[in-house]
Formats: structure tokens, C-alpha cells, sequence
């Protein structure tokens, strides 16, 4: 089946798709369940061999001949259960692959503001634990419409070959069993649920005590609070033993329910030996209709399993469906040399919010550093996250006359690199953070951010493991080592939002230095607070209370009664750490 | 009244307050064995009649039928017996757990991390649950049924009995082995799923710069192989759980074959050991039969126990926490004017001495500020104050009484204590300033609110005080307003405030200092500054091992 035709959000197609495994169960499930009536067959031929042989009307030989087919066809029937359950999972796993890569291939198109604001996240990652319930909910389906469905199948052909009208009389009372389980299934759902609900509860209550304990005893509430648990502790203990009575206790009723067609079985067998019954048997047809029929009565309480499988597979694909569309191949745009960036009249504000900040105008060329900074919260970091276009923008941005704001997102990414506050750092090895599946030298921009000497050091050097979200980095190693990335994926435009915020200066100063060099092509807005590198800074953006003043650091010196107070305070520092 | 307590003894408790349940279950159990050994006896018999060519009673297809019924019964009473045990238990042990929470020492209160507490107090109670009525019982049950069977087949046809006590090392051996390589594999198999849910939240977290960078296909790429890790591992578990129905049930076809090929051998040595009649032939094979499912479960308890002594040894670590000094104790007061009084108290953690013969005296009414370095013990003075710690020696009086020993009930009509970080409790609007006491009234609660000038934003609130608490339903200046409401709703005498820790704005900060200032009228006041600038009223100077009052 080609790819093309692959319809992801279709059930039927994912079983099409694995057609191959599919049938290696089918023709294996087949063999195993029909197989399995040889069980039965046969422990009757062996009983009634054996009382030929004990009459003298057959020998050894016969027996062994018996025997020795027994032992062979079970194990081939046992080889191909093995083969069927195997593949039958391999079914579920092939399945469960393909649905999650549907769903993360949408995951990683979508865009910060619509996971938080609108909860796709949430959504998203709901849909994929929800892909593992429904796989299984598929693996059972398969795995009992053969166990099930064809075994009882099988079985009950087999009764109906012996005695038709035995088998008829035997045959009402499994459906009885089950239609009182099926009876029961509402209650019992509706005790798990209230227990899963108590279960819910006593957990909170729990982690509550443990939050707030020093809490509760500051303000002596805690024989109350005792008391309170006791209360759910004994709410859960009835619901518990509410659901475990009718969950536990049933099943070996039914069975008794499915059984209660033996005495019959008994007494009209007896009689078709005698002569008098319906049919004429020997003894082994007797063992074997028994044996059988036992089987088809166990087999008969997991016929429930399978429409409880498939109802549990509905459900959470109801809840996937609707996200399980085709995944648009990506477009790859390539980066434009950009000549010039032309900023006119920016303003923004988050969608109903007043402006963060407004009438922001400047020109950059490559080459040009751009510093900005204002007093916190004057919008700094929000000037620079403008240019990811996440939200729509007032006035212009444009790379040599194109609207940013106009380009597809793959042409964007091609032109603007980004760096945030949080250095968004993969729970990977140090080398695969900088290159992302690029092929390049990661030592080289680990050596442009200074972090080359202090990876080396590490246990596996750059194949170290930086842990979840960088967390066995410091915080300053974590910062450059995004910044060693964002350099490594180097673009026309990069916005640096405080790059620097954790270095000491000799290493900051170094790291600038390098940044100068390597991105001597390229235009860099660097958003910082602090503010002694600004000296070598091509232009300057003063933010304050949403409107901005632009020019050289010299000309904000003269001008700019805020920068410069700011400016100082921070040399002042310095001078004073110096000493 | 130290108590030596643990998991077994709460569960040895349990039986003997369940004497009648307890009997019942061992004889279900008894009795599930017995009548689940007898059908194919009787079917035996059924059997060799009909051979014989005698006619089968009907007493005997219907007693038939009645040992299966009894069985079954027998097994529902045995399960429900369990649960109705099993859940007495868990109660038990978990109520004996929250007795031990009341009890630990203020260090141990902090120190814990919730999430820990509720897998020890919750799950961790739960496996023992299962060690008891799935481990241990089902044990019993499975070790009854295989000895009932091998005691049957002795009797019946001796030779197969040897066969099979020959074969059960080997089954069990084989049993054990694929359940620990299952079991292995599946712990690999969680591992690397694990490992790609992680990188959901991951994706999640880092998707600006994965579109930024372009790097949505990489990322693909990388989940990919993550889930590919987990199916190479789940392929291991396939193999496990495919290979062993099928091994077992083609050697009970080939002890089948055996069995019947020996009895029909015509060997006169050999039948002494293993010849049988027909009926004798059908109800061995279904013996046979029966042998394997309780050498199968009685893996699979095995397994269960091993990971619930895990848990019980985690309860029993929490039970031998440490704990506090009882409280409440008959304690002589002295008349005194001074509303709190340090005596020489001298108090340290472990070897390290922070507070080194402390004394001052705080007036009722009066208000100081205790100020020093980090580390000076400004919060352990608090939670001496508190009686959440007892001093090493001197005495730490409230109103001529030590501390420690104050009553529950009167606590917080004494102190009223805002936090660094406020706390919400599950509950409503109300709850988080009452911490559902019920003697506090109505009445109370809207003059607290009225106090933190919160009242009338309360009220526009769809149901008052009564509305449910969802982290937005205040900011975080509003949060830190009913800290102080939930320190003064019970009018206490002192108050007690920490120095708030949360990042507000200065319009919010101010708006919390008012409604400290006004919670704080008519009353003795005790506040902790940590920075500069934000004493009020007399200051109390610690550190250098001595108090200088200024």
C-alpha cells in the first residue's frame, strides 16, 4: 500500500496499512483456535484407546501411534499461538508508532501562543496517552476475535457434529451467564468509577495534608484535619469494597451459571451409551463433548472481553480522530541575504492589552550590533519576541523591503534567529543541543561561547547528558550553550535576549568579542540590562513607558538622563567590586 | 508514649479485629481446594460405569454439578473476603499513617516532600494490600491446590504423581525465569516509553525555538527513534508473554501422552506404577490439567510479594520517623505582664548553635521587629514562638506559659501567623480562612475579608465565600491578602508576620502592607525583616550570639 493513499484519520486504514502482520495472524489465529478442538478430540480417542487396550482389542502400537500425533499437534497448534500472539503485538506496536507520529508531527507545527493560550499543549498531550488505550483497545479486538470469536466458534461446531440436540440444550446456558454479566457490567462501572473518584479524592487529601502540614499544625488544625481523613479514608473503604465484591467475587458464579449444562450432559450422554439416547457414543465421544463443552464455558466469560475492547478503542479514538489529519510535508525556504532592516512605527500589544510599546523606528545593515534596554517591565523582551510574529504587530518590520509579517513561517525562520530568556534546552547530550541534526563541528561554536574547556571536563565531554531542560548545567553553562545553538543556526536577523545575564564579565566580554566576529554578516539586536558593553554598540534603544529613544550610546550619554544614570550606577558597581 | 510501630503490626492488628473474617477466608480457601478436587473424581467414576456399561445415577450428574457450584461459591466467598479484609486493612494502615504525620517533629513536617508522602500513604498502602490478599492468600490457595492434586494423583496412579514431582522443579524453575526476564523486559520497555512521553512536555517547552529553528522534522526524527527504543523493548516483552502458555500447555499434551502410553503398555512392572482404568485416565488429564494454572499464579505471587516488601519497607521508614515532644502538657504559668518572653534560650540544629542565651521581653500591645543576618535565627525564633521547636534550654513563654505546650483548641485565638508563601487548601473561599474550622462564624469571615479589603471583590464572586478556590480566581496580591485574613478571622492576640516573599508590584505591595497595618491593630505584634528599610516599632537585633535590643 503506498504512503499516498494513507488516510490517518480512517481506523480501517491503519489495519490496511499492516496488512502483512495481519494476515500472519489470521493464518496463525486460525490454526491455533481450530487446532485447539484437537485437545478434546484427542483426550477422548486416548481414553477410549485405552479401554481398548485394557480389553485386549488394541495394542501398544495403536497407543503410541495415538499418543505421538497428540503430542505433535499440540505443539504445532502451541507454535502457532506463539507466532499469532506475537505478531498480534507487533500489530499494536506498528499501529501505536504511526498514530504517534501523526500527532507529534502536528505537535511540533504548532506555535507557543495557541499551546498555552488556547491549551492545544494539554490537548495534544491528552491525544497521545489517549493513542496507547486505543491501540490497546485495537490489539484486544484482534487477539479475541480470534481467542474468542473463532475458538467458540469452533467449539460449538464441534458439539453440534456429536449431538445436535445436546449440543442445543448445553449451548443456553453460557449465553446465560453472559447476558448476566453483561447485566451486571453497568453496576460495576459505576462502582469503579465511584471508587476510581474516592481513590482521586483520598490522594488529595493526602498530598494536602503533606503540602500544608506545617501549616495545619501552626494553626492547630490538626486533630481536625485527622479527623477529615479518617472521613475519606472510610469513604474509600466503602467504595473500594463496594466495586471489589462485584468486580471479584462474580466471575466464578459465571462460570457455575455456564457449567450447569453438565448434569445434562451427564445423564443424556450416559443414556446415548446406553443406546437409548438421541445419538449412539462411545465412551470417548462422551470425554470429548465434556471436555469440549467445558472449554467453550470458559472460553464464554472473556466473550464480554471483546466488546469491552472495542468499546474502549471507540472512545479514545473518538477523542483522536478529529486530530489525526495529514501531516503537511514542511516547506524549507532558503535564507535571502538581507541588505537592509527597516523598522518603522513598530508597536504591540498583546491581544487585548494596552501597548507595550510603540513608534519604535530604526535601520540596521549587516554588521550592526543594536543594543536595547530600558527600566524592567518597559517592554524590552517584547520588542524582540515582535519579531517572531506570534502575535500581529503594528507598523513594519522589512528585510529589504519585505513585510515580515507577510512571509510564511518556513521563509521566516530562514531569516530570524531567536533567543529567549529561557534557553529551551533539549534533555539530550551537550552536542546534539548545538547542532540539532545539523553536520557541523559542535567544538567550534562551544569554543565562540567559551563553554569548550568547561565540556571537556565533563564526564563524557560533549556527549554529556544535559538532563531535563538543562538541569545539570549551571545556569550560566545553559546560557551559552543555547547561545553556542542559536549561533550555530546562524540567520540573517538574531534576536539575543539577554545572552549575557549569567556570565562574569571577562567571560561576557570574550563571548561578545566572538559574537562581533561571527556575526559580522548578520544583524544582532542584543536586549540587556546590563549595560557596559554598550559603549561598542552600533545603535542604541532606550525603552521607557512604551516609547523609545534611538541613537548612538554617545548621543544617549548627552541626551538621555535616564540611560545615563543607569549607565553610571552600573560602572559605579563595577569599580566598587574591583576594589 | 513512643509506640513501636510497622506495616506488620498494623496488619497483625487487623486479623485479630477481624478474628471471624480472618477464620472465614481460611476456610473458603480450605473449602474452594477441597470441592474443586472432587469433580473429576466423581467424573472418574462416571467414566468407569459407563464402561462397564452400568447405568450413570442422575445423584451423581447432579452431584457433579454441585461440586463445581461449591467451587465456585467457595472461591466468590474467599475473594469477597479479601477485599472486605484487604480494605479493612488498608484503612487501618493508612489512619495508624496519618496518626504518625500528627506526631512528627517540625523538622520532619517540612523536610518532606508531598508527592513522596501520597505515594507512601496511597500506593504504597496499596501493595501491601496486595501482598496480603493477592500475595500471601493466593499462595496458600495455589499451594493447597497443587499439594490436593499431587495427593489425589498419588492415591490414583503413582507413577504419574513421580512424574510430575520430578517435573514441578522444572516447571516452577522455568515459570521463575520467564517472569524475571518478563518482568525485566517490561521495566526497560516503561523506561523508554517513559522517555518518549517526555519529550511530549519537552516539545512543548522548546517549541519556540524548534519553529525558529526549523527544526520540527529533526524533532520528529528524534521522537521517532525514542518510540522505536520503547518498541525494540516491547518486542522483548512479546517474546516473553508469547513463549510460555505455549511451552507449558505442549508439556502437559506430552505428560498426557506419557501417561497414557505407560498405562497401556501392558508391562506388568510398569502398570503397578501406572496403570488405570479409562475413568481414572479422563480425571487425571484433567488433573494434569489443573497442575499448571496454580504453578503459573504462584510465579506471578512470588513477584507480587517481592515488589510489596519494597513498599512495606517504605512504610515502615516513615513510621520510624522522628517525632516531636508531646504537647498539651499540664504546665504551670507564671503571672507575667510580658506577652512573649524568651529566657536564655539557647537553641541549635544538630551541632550548629544559632541561638545562644537569648532573652527579651515583648510587651502586650508593643510592637517590634527582629532583624539581623541571614541565619541569625529570626525564623527560628518564630517557630520557637510557634512551639513548632522546643528550646535546647531556657524558656520561650507566650503569656507565662512555654510555648510548646500550648493547646491545640487555643492556638490560634493566641497567634495569628501570615507566611512568607501562602498556602491555598483545597476547599472554598471561605476554607482558606477558616482552615474549615467551623467555630469560626460567618460574621467572622466577612470582617477578616473586610479587614484585608477583600469583601466586596468576594461578594461579586458567583458564590461568595462559599466559591470553590482555582488558583486564578485571585492574583497573587489578593492571595498574599487572604494569608492575613486567614491569620486574623480567629482575633488572636499576637500576630506573627513573616516577611512576604512574592514579587508584587508597588501598587499591590502597598495595598498588603495596609491591610498588615490594620490586621495588626490592637494587637502585639511580631514581624521578621530580612532586607532594610522595613522595620517598624522596636527593633530586636540578633546574631553575634546575643540580642541587643535597640
Amino acid at each position: 500500500m503506498r504512503k499516498a493513499d494513507f488516510r490517518p484519520d480512517r481506523v480501517g486504514a491503519y489495519f490496511r496499512a499492516e496488512w502483512a502482520t495481519l494476515l500472519a495472524v489470521t493464518v496463525s489465529g486460525l490454526i491455533y483456535n481450530i487446532g485447539l478442538l484437537a485437545g478434546p478430540l484427542f483426550e477422548g480417542r486416548m481414553a477410549g484407546r485405552l479401554i481398548d487396550v485394557l480389553n485386549g482389542r488394541a495394542g501398544f502400537a495403536d497407543m503410541a501411534a495415538l499418543v505421538a500425533i497428540y503430542a505433535l499437534i499440540t505443539a504445532v497448534v502451541q507454535g502457532a499461538r506463539y507466532v499469532k500472539r506475537f505478531y498480534v503485538r507487533r500489530f499494536a506496536n506498528n499501529v501505536n508508532r504511526r498514530m504517534k507520529r501523526v500527532l507529534y508531527g502536528h505537535l511540533v507545527r504548532m506555535d507557543r501562543p495557541s499551546l498555552e493560550a488556547e491549551g492545544a499543549g494539554s490537548v495534544m498531550t491528552k491525544a497521545i496517552s489517549d493513542v496507547d488505550d486505543c491501540v490497546e483497545g485495537m490489539r484486544k479486538f484482534t487477539t479475541e476475535l480470534f481467542d474468542t470469536g473463532v475458538a467458540l466458534a469452533a467449539y460449538a461446531v464441534m458439539l453440534l457434529t456429536y449431538d445436535v440436540r445436546l449440543a442445543l440444550i448445553a449451548l443456553v446456558f453460557p449465553p446465560i451467564s453472559f447476558f448476566i454479566a453483561e447485566k451486571m457490567k453497568r453496576p460495576v462501572q459505576r462502582a469503579g468509577v465511584k471508587r476510581k473518584a474516592s481513590y482521586a479524592a483520598l490522594n488529595g487529601a493526602t498530598i494536602d495534608r503533606a503540602t500544608n502540614a506545617v501549616t495545619y499544625r501552626v494553626f492547630g488544625r490538626e486533630s481536625d484535619r485527622r479527623q477529615a481523613y479518617e472521613e475519606s479514608l472510610s469513604d474509600y473503604e466503602r467504595a473500594a469494597v463496594h466495586e471489589g465484591l462485584l468486580s471479584a467475587s462474580m466471575p466464578p458464579i459465571y462460570r457455575v451459571i455456564s457449567m450447569a449444562a453438565v448434569p445434562f450432559i451427564i445423564i443424556l450422554g450416559a443414556r446415548n451409551i446406553a443406546g437409548s439416547g438421541w445419538t449412539s457414543w462411545d465412551v470417548a465421544a462422551f470425554t470429548t463433548f465434556l471436555s469440549c463443552f467445558t472449554r467453550l464455558a470458559t472460553k464464554s466469560s472473556s466473550a464480554a472481553k471483546l466488546f469491552n475492547a472495542v468499546h474502549k478503542a471507540q472512545v479514545s479514538w473518538k477523542r483522536i480522530k478529529p486530530l489525526m489529519h495529514e501531516i503537511a510535508p514542511l516547506e524549507r525556504a532558503e535564507a535571502a541575504r538581507v541588505s537592509e532592516m527597516r523598522v518603522d512605527k513598530l508597536g504591540f500589544a498583546y491581544p487585548g492589552e494596552k501597548a507595550q510599546f510603540e513608534g519604535v523606528s530604526f535601520t540596521a545593515q549587516p554588521g550592526m550590533i543594536i543594543g536595547v534596554t530600558g527600566p524592567v517591565a518597559s517592554g524590552k523582551s517584547t520588542l524582540g519576541k515582535a519579531f517572531l510574529c506570534e502575535y500581529p504587530y503594528n507598523g513594519h518590520i522589512a528585510l529589504d523591503g519585505r513585510e515580515l509579517s507577510h512571509l510564511t513561517q518556513a521563509e521566516r525562520a530562514a531569516e530570524i534567529g531567536y533567543l529567549g530568556h529561557d534557553p529551551e534546552l533539549l534533555s539530550d547530550s551537550i552536542e546534539n543541543n548545538v547542532l540539532m541534526g545539523e553536520k557541523d563541528d559542535a567544538e567550534k561554536w562551544l569554543r565562540m561561547v567559551c563553554l569548550d574547556k568547561e565540556v571537556a571536563a565533563m564526564e563524557a565531554g560533549k556527549a554529556t547528558m544535559v538532563g531535563s531542560g538543562g538541569v545539570r548545567l549551571s545556569g550560566g553553562q545553559a546560557q551559552r550553550l543555547a547561545l553556542a545553538r542559536t549561533l550555530c543556526h546562524k540567520r540573517p536577523v538574531m534576536i539575543l535576549d539577554d545572552p549575557f545575564s549569567a556570565l562574569d564579565k571577562a567571560t561576557e566580554k570574550q563571548v561578545f568579542d566572538n559574537l562581533r566576529a561571527a556575526a559580522a554578516d548578520s544583524i544582532v539586536l542584543l536586549i540587556s540590562h546590563r549595560l557596559y558593553l554598550f559603549p561598542r554598540f552600533d545603535q542604541v534603544i532606550w525603552l521607557s513607558d512604551g516609547q523609545a529613544q534611538i541613537g548612538s550610546h554617545e548621543t544617549l550619554m548627552e541626551k538621555n538622563a535616564d540611560y545615563r544614570r543607569l549607565y553610571r550606577e552600573q560602572e559605579e558597581e563595577e569599580r566598587h567590586e574591583a576594589k | 508514649m513512643k509506640r513501636n510501630e510497622s506495616a506488620m503490626r498494623v496488619v497483625a492488628e487487623t486479623i485479630r479485629a477481624k478474628k471471624g473474617l480472618s477464620l472465614g477466608i481460611v476456610l473458603a480457601v480450605g473449602a474452594a481446594v477441597a470441592a474443586s478436587l472432587c469433580p473429576p473424581l466423581l467424573l472418574g467414576r462416571v467414566i468407569d460405569a459407563m464402561t462397564a456399561g452400568e447405568g450413570v445415577p442422575a445423584v451423581w450428574a447432579i452431584g457433579y454439578f454441585a461440586l463445581l457450584a461449591l467451587a465456585g461459591l467457595m472461591e466468590a466467598a474467599r475473594e469477597s473476603g479479601l477485599t472486605v479484609f484487604g480494605q479493612a486493612m488498608t484503612h487501618a494502615l493508612r489512619s495508624r499513617l496519618m496518626e504518625k504525620m500528627t506526631r512528627l517533629s517540625a523538622d520532619e513536617l517540612s523536610r518532606q516532600e508531598p508527592g513522596a508522602v501520597a505515594a507512601r500513604f496511597v500506593s504504597d498502602v496499596d501493595t501491601v494490600e496486595s501482598l496480603f490478599t493477592g500475595g500471601i492468600a493466593g499462595m496458600a490457595a495455589d499451594a493447597c491446590k497443587i499439594f490436593g492434586i499431587l495427593a489425589v494423583i498419588w492415591l490414583r496412579n503413582r507413577g504419574l504423581a513421580l512424574v510430575l514431582l520430578l517435573l514441578l522443579p522444572f516447571l516452577f524453575w522455568f515459570t521463575r525465569r520467564v517472569q524475571r526476564g518478563m518482568l525485566a523486559a517490561q521495566m526497560a520497555k516503561r523506561r523508554a516509553v517513559g522517555r518518549a512521553s517526555s519529550l511530549v512536555p519537552e516539545t512543548l517547552k522548546c517549541i519556540r525555538t524548534i519553529r525558529c529553528l526549523g527544526k520540527e522534522d529533526y524533532m520528529a526524527g528524534r521522537y521517532d527513534e525514542a518510540i522505536d527504543v520503547g518498541y525494540r523493548a516491547m518486542e522483548k516483552t512479546n517474546f516473553y508473554d508469547a513463549i510460555y502458555s505455549p511451552v507449558i500447555l505442549t508439556l502437559n499434551a506430552v505428560v498426557v501422552a506419557v501417561v497414557m502410553l505407560l498405562s497401556a503398555s501392558g508391562n506388568a512392572r510398569v502398570l503397578t506404577l501406572f496403570g488405570m482404568s479409562a475413568g481414572t485416565a479422563v480425571a487425571v488429564m484433567n488433573y494434569i490439567g489443573q497442575i499448571f494454572a496454580p504453578v503459573e499464579s504462584l510465579g506471578m505471587e512470588i513477584q507480587t510479594i517481592q515488589s510489596a516488601i519494597a513498599g512495606v519497607k517504605r512504610i515502615d521508614e516513615f513510621f520510624a520517623r522522628e517525632e516531636r515532644n508531646p504537647t498539651g502538657e499540664a504546665c504551670g504559668q507564671e503571672p507575667t505582664d510580658a506577652a512573649v518572653e524568651l529566657r536564655h534560650v539557647t537553641f541549635g540544629y544538630d551541632e550548629h548553635i544559632v541561638l545562644d542565651d537569648l532573652s527579651f521581653r515583648i510587651l502586650p500591645g508593643e510592637r517590634v521587629t527582629l532583624v539581623g543576618r541571614t541565619g541569625a535565627g529570626k525564623s527560628t525564633v518564630f517557630k520557637l514562638l510557634m512551639g513548632l521547636y522546643t528550646p535546647g534550654s531556657g524558656d520561650v513563654l507566650i503569656d507565662g506559659r512555654p510555648a510548646a505546650a500550648m493547646a491545640e483548641a487555643e492556638r490560634r485565638r493566641v497567634f495569628g501567623y501570615v507566611e512568607q508563601t501562602f498556602h491555598a487548601v483545597p476547599g472554598t473561599v471561605r476554607d482558606q480562612m477558616t482552615l474549615y474550622d467551623d467555630s469560626i462564624d460567618d460574621e467572622a469571615v466577612r470582617r477578616a475579608a473586610a479587614l484585608v479589603g477583600l469583601d466586596k471583590h468576594i461578594e461579586t464572586l458567583p458564590q461568595g465565600y462559599d466559591t470553590p478556590c482555582t488558583p486564578a480566581l485571585f492574583s497573587q496580591g489578593e492571595w498574599q491578602l487572604i494569608s492575613i485574613a486567614r491569620a486574623a478571622v480567629a482575633d488572636p492576640k499576637i500576630m506573627l508576620l513573616d516577611e512576604i516573599t512574592a514579587n508584587l508590584d508597588a501598587e499591590t505591595e502597598q495595598c498588603v502592607l495596609r491591610a498588615l497595618g490594620r490586621a495588626s491593630e490592637g494587637r502585639t505584634v511580631i514581624s521578621i525583616s530580612h532586607r532594610t528599610g522595613a522595620e517598624t516599632g522596636r527593633l530586636i537585633m540578633l546574631g553575634g550570639h546575643n540580642a541587643a535590643s535597640a
